[in-house]
């Protein structure tokens, strides 16, 4: 507008951007929300509550750094719990010793575990292809497209494991990269995924592929015509999606030393809901890894504070819900009153 | 009754960093029509926001017929007594004229509609107002003018003291705008007070009682139109300072072939084919319709188009991607759309264009991009606290200043202007065109699309006229150009 106010009368909420008013906002609530669940259940509050928090959250947290970009672009991703199922699968199936089992699903092909490895990580790239093939090529609606590859890969898992699971003749080296200890309940899978964040922390702020990410899902069509290779940009978000969800499902399958058709289930929901948490914008150009994490620690207090109330398992849905509308309602709130 | 229906003392709106509106006073007096002038950016729209409750003041005291006034949203305005007339109308379509003026105000037996006296009321002063409206006809067929007139109907009929129009004859024809303007009149002795906004001031001298002129959020000035001497005088209030430059033709540089089209045809040209020197202000100028942004689009790479379009010698890709790294960089005709990312910061956007130069190996070197944003702010004038503000909290002109630095930091040799200057206020238009006019000294070429004759008038060395996707006529600009002439052919004239 026109008159500017001396630095002095500006109210300090001001200074800062709203994405870390946010995160500010939620770290506070995930603070307050452990103490409560500290103060009101005995032994709530100890170094292996912490441990366990990290040691049960970190798949969603891998998946939602895919996510949150693709999201932060204007994009969806459903597909990936379908694709952790798949890569479990098909990562046993793989090293599953060949014409050795005495039923058809100990049946393998056989393959030294870096070539399984590096085969189901291609074959999650081809699913994250086909969205990107569909939804950045021929600009199909990305809910549409990766709903419809959640259910493909998923069905490739559920044929690969005959609707079970592989876990029969499996090779010792399959059950290692899951299952190394780092400190109590914490394994190497963790350690990757804190990691991953680091890197996606530093790519998101301080690169020109995060800035491109925001600048897609601020505005598409001026991205384009800022000379922004959207097409290739996107297609490049979905395959990198892909990967991460196919290195969740071999660590994941690794860890029960078996490949399960079914795991997985509701995983694409819960890295949506993480990343919404997180103060991420369903319309893109909004939201952040930091904010994910911080929002996937929220969700993992709350179930973990459920479990020790000795809630039944089957409250959690309800009360997840519960927390994940009221956050998304207050961050709304919030921002709103900011910007009056 | 006091003789002001509407005072407002001391009236103030703080946003974040910026004072919007500043200790603004004024009285409005019974049955005028009092207009509003201003830049954009000037605080009007903020005024009139604080006025129809869709934002609170922060100080301040406004007196509707002597007693204080406040209103939490437009319906309790309405119902206080102070209508309004959108730019963005409030009919629904589906409905018929009549269903739109009872529309909220049915009276209903268990939810059952009832025709009562009211909607006679109604219709007797919607037919009072213009009698060819026929009540039961759907809206949706009706012409914006006649919307308007409906709405302005619901308001008289709800015995309203004050309607506000914001820009109303905006999108309407010539006829139409008479027609409006005997309806105004025709309120004022209906005892409503019209608070009129709009940016063509020759309609304030026809309609006006009283003109408030505001710049920069504060009231300049409040006196009855018969005490304005002209049109320039209120120009001069509306500014503070003197702007129109005029055209001066300038040293004829070495000829230079930079950008050559040849039969360029698409869905909407056709067979486009031109040469431009390097240096030169070229002008592209045709009506609303005439293919101008298309033209733009196809040199730029945004849009697909058959035939030749060449930059030095070599052959333009169809991509803005290719387009940028040959060289050239557009300025889009929807700022908001097209232009800018209204999400992100003025530093976010500065940069966007151009991120190689200020990255290496992919990582962006914060520092260098700070300077670049803080060089380009100072160099563009362009008002804000911060370099890290939205960019869809500046007004119009600072946002199109914003998508100039984009440009420039691009590094382009040709620059495509698409309705650079539209929707932004007449300082900042001014602004525009000096930079325009430094930007070929320094070497730049021009392509200047606009639809507004005076400003391709005043900048461009040579025009081009457009009529229906053809090149109609080429023009060097001077003293013997005839405007009129100019009319004919974009209008679909022959040229002479």
């Amino acid at each position: 507008m026109s008159k500017q106010i001396e630095g002095k009368n500006l109210p300090l909420a001001g200074k800062i951007s709203n994405e870390s008013y946010l995160n500010r906002v939620m770290f506070l609530v995930l603070i307050a929300l452990f103490g409560i669940a500290s103060l009101t259940i005995g032994n709530y509050f100890s170094t292996a509550t912490a441990l366990n928090l990290i040691a049960n959250n970190w798949y969603i947290v891998i998946l939602g750094v895919g996510v949150t970009f693709l999201l932060v672009s204007g994009h969806l991703d459903m597909s990936v719990g379908g694709i952790v199922a798949m890569a479990g699968v098909l990562s046993a199936y793989f090293c599953q010793p060949a014409n050795e089992g005495f039923s058809e699903l100990g049946q393998g092909l056989g393959m030294p575990y870096g070539v399984a490895i590096g085969l189901t990580l291609v074959c999650c790239l081809v699913i994250g292809a086909l969205n990107a093939l569909f939804i950045a090529k021929m600009r199909v609606a990305s809910i549409i497209v990766t709903l419809g590859t959640m259910s493909i890969a998923r069905g490739v898992g559920q044929v690969a494991a005959l609707g079970a699971q592989r876990s029969a003749g499996m090779p010792d080296i399959f059950g290692v990269i899951g299952n190394v200890p780092l400190f109590g309940p914490i394994k190497i899978a963790a350690a990757i995924a804190a990691i991953l964040v680091i890197v996606a922390l530093y790519i998101e702020k301080n690169t020109t592929f995060g800035r491109r990410t925001y600048l897609i899902g601020a505005n598409r069509e001026a991205a384009r015509l800022s000379g922004i290779k959207v097409e290739r940009h996107i297609a490049l978000l979905y395959l990198l999606s892909s990967l991460l969800a196919g290195i969740t499902g071999i660590l994941l399958a690794s860890e029960m030393k078996a490949g399960i058709s079914t795991r997985g289930t509701g995983f694409e929901f819960s890295a949506l809901v993480v990343t919404l948490l997180g103060g991420a914008s369903i319309d893109g150009g909004v939201g952040s890894v930091l904010g994910m994490v911080i929002g996937a620690m929220i969700l993992g207090v709350v179930s973990s504070a459920a479990y020790s109330m000795l809630l039944r398992p089957e409250w959690q849905f309800i009360l997840k819900a519960t927390v994940t509308f009221l956050a998304i309602i207050a961050q709304r709130y919030l921002l709103d009153r900011r910007s009056r | 009754m006091e003789s002001n229906v509407l005072e407002i003392k001391g009236l103030v709106k703080d946003y974040p960093g910026v004072r919007a509106v500043n200790e603004v006073s004024f009285e409005i007096k019974r049955n005028v029509v009092h207009c509003l002038v201003g830049e954009n950016g000037a605080g009007k729209s903020t005024l009139i926001k604080i006025l129809t409750g869709a934002c609170e003041r922060t100080c301040g005291e406004i007196t509707l017929n002597g007693t204080d006034y406040c209103a939490r949203n437009p319906k309790e305005a309405r119902e206080k007594g102070i209508s309004t007339l959108f730019q963005e109308l409030n009919v629904v379509d589906q409905l018929t004229v009549e269903e739109n003026l009872t529309l909220g105000i049915e009276d209903t037996i268990c939810g059952f509609l009832r025709k009562t006296d009211k909607i006679k009321k109604i219709i007797a002063v919607l037919k009072d107002l213009e009698p060819s409206i026929n009540p039961k006809e759907r809206v949706s067929r009706l012409s914006v003018a006649k919307k308007q007139i409906i709405e302005i109907a619901k308001a008289v009929a709800a015995e309203t003291d004050i309607i506000i129009m914001d820009e109303p004859t905006a999108a309407l024809s010539e006829s139409e705008i008479n027609r409006l303007f005997t309806i105004i009149k025709r309120l004022r002795e209906k005892g409503v007070t019209v608070i009129y906004i709009s940016h063509r001031l020759d309609e304030i001298f026809t309609l006006g009682d009283y003109v408030t002129v505001m710049r920069d959020g504060k009231h300049v000035a409040t006196k009855p139109i018969a005490e304005v001497k002209d049109r320039s005088e209120l120009v001069q209030m509306m500014i503070g300072k003197t702007v129109i430059e005029s055209y001066t033709p300038k040293e004829k540089p070495a000829e230079e072939l930079l950008l050559e089209l040849k039969d360029v045809c698409n869905h909407k040209l056709r067979n486009v084919s031109l040469r431009v020197n390097r240096g030169e202000i070229v002008g592209f100028y045709g009506l609303i319709g005439a293919g101008k942004t298309e033209l733009a689009r196809a040199i730029y790479g945004a849009d697909d188009y058959s035939g030749e379009i060449r930059l030095n010698g070599e052959k333009l890709g169809k991509s803005p991607e290719k387009t940028i790294r040959a060289g050239i960089a557009l300025v889009p005709e929807e700022r908001r759309t097209q232009g800018l990312f209204t999400l992100l910061t003025i530093k976010q956007n500065i940069s966007a264009m151009n991120l190689k130069r200020i990255s290496k190996l992919g990582m962006i070197n914060a520092m260098q991009e700070r300077n670049t944003a803080k060089d380009y702010i100072a160099r563009l004038n362009i008002k804000t606290d911060s370099m890290d503000k939205e960019t869809s909290k500046l007004s119009g002109g600072n946002q199109q200043k914003v998508v100039f630095s984009k440009c420039l930091f691009a590094n382009a040799d040709l620059l495509i202007l698409d309705e650079p200057t539209r929707g932004i206020d007449v300082g900042a238009k001014a602004e525009i065109y000096a930079m325009v006019r430094g930007l070929v000294e320094q070497g730049k070429t021009i392509l200047f699309f606009s639809s507004e004759l005076p400003e391709i008038l005043n900048s461009c060395d040579r025009i081009f006229l457009l009529y229906e996707g053809e090149i109609k006529a080429e023009l060097q600009n001077g003293i013997d150009i005839n405007s009129q002439d100019i009319i004919h052919i974009v209008t679909g004239g022959t040229a002479s």
